[in-house]
């Protein structure tokens, strides 16, 4: 077996020539959703299933995880926190905000907090970000994946609030909860359109790719925020 | 500029730099309370600030990692108080619902396999469901049943099999649990009922409690319902049918579960539109009072009746199955729905040929 660095904390395994995305277990010897564990060179690794975590579908489509083994991460749309989990694995030496409103998922949230260290759970609207502003910091990344009609909205109102200037944003849009009916290429087109400039916050998009073949009718942004200097 | 923070509150000047801040005490449990109580508070930063670095300024925590592990214990605290707040009367309504549900299917389920194991040994008891699981537990085999029995014929000259000592211990077992499921359905039933009135007692007063309880299981909560619009809440259930007239050109679904209703499911099919929009919007109403606290308003019900019955005097007879412009005469379908001919269609990659057959019985909601 071998293993590849992909970015920080981000793994292939390479076992019979197959490549398994995985991350190093912070919590070794246990699994969160049911994943494999490798172990390399006594090294645990936690296999990354590209297709229940948009993120994970992100490193393979080739984005430049701008995740760093020390990044604050204001993480929306948490959920259960099958992907929370590996970005948990990542920041070694940092902290990850999830933030989730639904009470039932909380539930397995705070199970997996409860076990990691660096994950700070937090019960709230992703659309009010007021409501946790006296809770998040400035951080470096935030990435959204929350499948809500308003998406480009609430990720630029909470890039005003939380993230530190030129920090980047990665989200994850979904078509099909945006308009059922359009084709996804138009409303990927318009989602990204409204973020470039529709709430007041400049971004700049760095990267975008549908998430193929790992999600349907998902796109996948990667952005920075752009920091008007005249302004200020 | 006054700012709420999870550790206090802090007066900042124009560029930012702290010029007061009182401190909370770090006591986990205090500011646990105080960062779920802040969230009504007007003092909220309105733009984020970096928290980090004003709590280190301000001699809250001296290191970063005094920062992270503090706030990362009073989150969790304040996420499960927040987590224990969250059973309220209404979700208990929804789970009851959906437990009803889950034993209905169980009971199907279950009674079929009785019907089809027992049937070996009785096969002249004509009973189903429920009264066939209370005869097999309460007799066994068809050997005990009395003289008295309406069955007792039937059962001394039945072409069953012998049933033996273990099956029928076995199946008598199988029985007594099948009773027990339908016990608890019954109580189930009870429990909506009971508690649908005091929940929403505008909504049961329009809907009655069964249908009030579907209502609020599918849009998820009182308060979710109360924020659909009437047309939502009219074809409410209707899912597959709303989405495949949203994608294509199947016809619009009437109505959701709103169709149990008897002012709907009694009235005519050329009514039955028209008052479900009727019945839809009433609901909407007495949900609206329901869910911000308003008392039973029986005119809610008074003025929808007084609809309903001026909808069916309006229209006594079904309209004329040809009136509307018609291509083609529908190919004999019952309920006269004019025949979608799709000439110009075929070029639009999406439908094609077998699709739409699905598409026009979809149109009919369930």
């Amino acid at each position: 077996m071998k293993v590849e660095q992909l970015s920080d904390g981000i793994f292939e395994v390479i076992i019979d020539d197959r490549k398994i995305l995985s991350t190093h277990n912070l919590y070794p010897g246990h699994s969160v959703y049911g994943e494999r564990l490798m172990d390399v060179d006594g090294i645990e690794y936690r296999q990354w299933d590209p297709h229940r975590s948009k993120l994970g579908a992100m490193v393979l489509k080739g984005f430049d995880i701008p995740i760093e083994y020390d990044s604050h991460v204001l993480y929306l749309g948490a959920a259960s926190g099958t992907t929370v989990s590996h970005v948990s694995d990542i920041l070694t030496d940092g902290l990850v905000y999830a933030v989730e409103f639904s009470p039932r998922t909380m539930r397995d949230l705070i199970k997996l907090c409860d076990q990691r260290p660096n994950i700070i759970p937090i019960l709230a609207d992703a659309n009010q970000p007021r409501s946790y502003a006296h809770i998040v910091e400035t951080v470096d990344v935030i990435f959204q994946d929350v499948a809500q009609p308003n998406q480009a909205e609430i990720a630029a109102i909470n890039s005003k609030y939380f993230l530190e200037d030129d920090g980047h944003l990665m989200l994850s849009i979904k078509s099909r909860s945006i308009d059922t009916v359009a084709s996804p290429k138009k409303v990927f087109k318009d989602e990204v359109k409204k973020l470039e400039g529709d709430f007041g916050v400049e971004f700049e998009v760095l990267q975008r790719k549908e998430l193929d073949p790992f999600h349907e009718d998902h796109l996948g942004v990667l952005a920075r925020m752009f920091v008007d200097e005249d302004e200020e | 500029m006054k700012a709420v923070t999870w550790f206090g509150t802090l007066k900042l000047s124009e560029n930012g730099d702290v010029e007061e801040c009182s401190l909370l005490e770090k006591d986990p449990e205090q500011l646990a309370q105080h960062m779920l109580l802040a969230v009504e508070n007007e003092e909220l930063p309105t733009h984020g600030l970096d928290l980090r670095e004003l709590a280190l300024a301000c001699g809250f925590v001296e290191l970063d990692e005094d920062y992270d592990v503090l706030l990362r214990e009073i989150c969790i605290k304040a996420a499960k108080r927040q987590i224990s707040m969250t059973d309220t009367d209404d979700k208990r309504i929804i789970q009851a619902v959906e437990a009803m549900d889950d034993v209905d299917k169980a009971a199907n389920e279950l009674s079929e396999r009785l019907t089809e194991w027992y049937g070996v040994y009785f096969p002249e008891l004509e009973l189903t469901a429920e009264s066939m699981a209370r005869f097999v537990a309460r007799f066994g085999s068809r050997e005990n049943v009395p003289e008295d029995h309406n069955m007792f014929s039937k059962a001394s000259s039945s072409m069953g099999a012998e049933l033996s000592l273990v099956d029928e211990d076995l199946l008598r077992n199988f029985a007594t649990n099948l009773c027990g499921i339908y016990d608890t359905r019954k109580n189930l039933e009870q429990y909506i009922m009971a508690n649908m009135g005091a929940v929403a007692p505008n909504l049961t007063n329009i809907a009655g409690a069964p249908l009030g309880a579907r209502l609020i299981s599918l849009a998820g909560g009182l308060k979710k319902l109360a924020a659909f619009p009437s047309s939502t809440v009219q074809v409410i259930g209707a899912n597959n049918a709303l989405f495949k007239h949203l994608r294509s050109r199947a016809p619009s679904p009437k109505h959701g579960v709103i169709f149990n209703h008897p002012f709907i499911k009694g009235a005519p099919w050329w009514q039955r539109g028209k008052i479900a929009r009727a019945l839809a919007a009433k609901i909407s109403l007495a949900v609206r009072m329901d869910a911000y606290g308003g008392k039973l308003d029986p005119s809610i019900k008074v003025n929808l009746e007084r609809k309903v019955e001026s909808i069916r005097k309006a229209h006594p007879e079904p309209p004329k199955k040809q009136s509307t412009k018609v291509t083609q005469p529908g190919p004999g379908r019952a309920g006269g729905r004019p025949a979608k001919k799709r000439g110009g269609q075929k070029k639009g990659g999406m439908n094609k040929g077998s699709k739409n057959t699905n598409d026009r019985s979809g149109g009919r909601p369930a």
